[in-house]
């Protein structure tokens, strides 16, 4: 999963000698918060935050903020003023665990995602990671999502994916998380089905044990206190 | 004592599903039996099905997507548009007959020959899109039933209470922009039921918004769960929109004994939503009420469940 397929391609940018009112209304008009700022070549000088441009507008509950005698001086103010100079960038063969890991880390919203002349090829914000996640779920499509508590031994995930395989169930995702019980994990088949009775009871004959979902989040949320 | 109609056909059992399905004829023949045994059906007025007229499929449906329902039932196909759609050669003439027959009710109720009605019909609807066919559904018999309301008998605002356990994702995508017909589901909660939709957020769009409600419900929670749910959203909005007609998507999934969810709504629990609409029914829509079977797979309580559900109608 590289950031190439899930970045925004088309990417609106803006000029450095751009005054910051026409890059409050971009980002208005486009429902987006950052703007890459770019020179020649498409090659990316900075990035804009709508945080910048707040910071750099007089507060808004002022009279006359933006109009008259404040506006004039304001358009004196051109984006190379507010700026993020030398943002962070990722390259095209950057992953989606990378973009997620860094966000984590450095706390910025969007990456520009450029190529190795420093060129901006597109742009990956909190946004973008949010329609992939989604997209891991598999939650777009209709289904049934399981919990099935495992020995924490080798081939468990096995038997169960051959289990709703044989009942010729597709799935829409798998995951395995960490159970309270000590060797033991937590398995969530998601399932593109609404059929999933007699599935149960198969796995329930196998010997494994079903849990209610909820009983899952309310310990994990217990165990958070 | 009201007139209640009671739809049921013996040709809604030849939709046959194949093997390990949970939306089996012998559902219909459990509710039927119930309703027998409790000597309803000499009370009530029995309704036989007939084929619904295509122009009343297509207020709702794509034309192209009836074609290809029809032409996989001809080409003998053993499933349709979803793993969960299995189906046999008889299932499009099937569905038309559903619809048919619940239309033949509206009529009835329209024309203040029944007040309300339970039509035990197969295959439910619910789940049908547009163009898609989903979990057990292939024409969203409600759907069409509100566009033959609006239609034929000019009714303005038709108000839908479906209490099926899974969220009727068909039905609110149809009228998520119609501001005249009303919406509203409550549900297993969608991160742990299918079909995935119904969160509390979708509320409708465009014109349509505020006019879909949605209340979902943790896996466990029974009785006093749905009913402050129902008293709090469904209530509060039926007064402020006052449907002139009452569809009901009935599904009896919900049960604690039924295994196609985690819900734990009891057999009383039943009672008191279906008193509640038909009361809801009395105040603002003359008592029309056409309920319309959905879900409901645990053999075992559909019979009393049914009985019940026809024993509110007439009595309340």
């Amino acid at each position: 999963m590289f950031v190439s397929q899930s970045m925004t391609r088309e990417v609106i940018t803006i000029n450095k000698d751009a005054d910051i009112f026409e890059a409050k209304d971009k980002m208005t008009k486009q429902r987006i918060r950052h703007l890459p700022v770019v020179g020649k070549d498409n090659r990316i000088i900075g990035i804009v935050s709508d945080r910048d441009i707040r910071s750099a507008l007089p507060c808004s509950l002022l009279k006359d903020y933006d109009t008259g005698k404040t506006r004039e001086k304001l358009l004196e103010f051109k984006i190379k003023d507010i700026m993020i100079i030398d943002p962070f960038t990722i390259s095209l063969s950057y992953t989606i665990q990378d973009a997620l890991m860094l966000m984590q880390k450095t706390r910025v919203g969007a990456f520009p995602v450029v190529d190795k002349q420093g060129r901006i090829k597109g742009i990956i914000s909190t946004r973008d990671l949010l329609r992939a996640f989604i997209n891991v779920l598999g939650i777009e499509e209709s289904g049934t999502l399981l919990c099935i508590i495992v020995e924490e031994k080798i081939g468990q995930l096995k038997k169960i994916v051959d289990a709703i395989t044989e009942e010729n169930i597709s799935f829409g995702s798998v995951l395995v998380a960490r159970y309270w019980d000590e060797g033991k994990k937590a398995v969530f088949p998601y399932l593109l089905t609404k059929k999933v009775s007699h599935v149960k009871t198969k796995l329930k004959k196998m010997g494994y044990t079903l849990l209610d979902p909820t009983e899952w989040y309310i310990d994990q949320t217990s165990q958070d206190k | 004592m009201n007139k209640t109609g009671f739809l049921y056909d013996e040709r809604y059992l030849l939709h046959d599903t194949g093997p390990y399905h949970p939306e089996v004829p012998a559902r219909l023949k459990a509710i039927y039996s119930g309703i027998k045994d409790a000597n309803l059906l000499s009370i009530l007025t029995l309704i036989k099905a007939s084929s619904a007229d295509l122009k009343w499929i297509e207020t709702v449906h794509e034309r192209d997507y009836i074609n290809r329902f029809k032409e996989a039932c001809l080409a003998g196909k053993k499933i349709f548009d979803s793993p969960d759609n299995q189906m046999c050669p008889e299932t499009y003439d099937t569905a038309l007959l559903a619809v048919g027959g619940i239309l033949d009710t509206i009529d009835l109720v329209m024309k203040n020959k029944i007040d309300n009605a339970f039509c035990a019909v197969r295959p439910p609807g619910h789940h049908a899109e547009i163009n898609k066919a989903m979990g057990f559904c292939y024409f969203n018999n409600v759907a069409i039933a509100a566009r033959y309301l609006q239609k034929e008998w000019d009714i303005k605002k038709v108000g839908i209470v479906d209490f099926d356990v899974h969220h009727g994702n068909g039905t609110q995508h149809i009228f998520e922009e119609d501001p005249s017909v009303f919406y509203y589901s409550i549900h297993q909660h969608p991160s742990f039921g299918y079909p995935g939709t119904g969160r509390e957020f979708e509320k409708g769009s465009g014109p349509g918004y505020g006019f879909t409600l949605n209340s979902p419900v943790l896996p466990v929670q029974g009785d006093s769960e749905y009913k402050k749910f129902f008293e709090n959203d469904l209530f509060a909005a039926f007064e402020t929109f006052k449907p002139e007609v009452i569809i009901v998507s009935a599904g009896f999934d919900a049960h604690i004994d039924d295994d196609m969810s985690d819900i734990s709504l009891s057999t009383e629990g039943f009672s008191w939503i279906m008193e509640k609409i038909v009361k809801m029914a009395g105040i603002y829509s003359n008592g029309r009420l056409i309920s319309v079977l959905e879900g409901g797979y645990s053999l075992k309580r559909l019979p009393e469940l049914a009985k019940n559900h026809v024993e509110i109608l007439l009595n309340s």
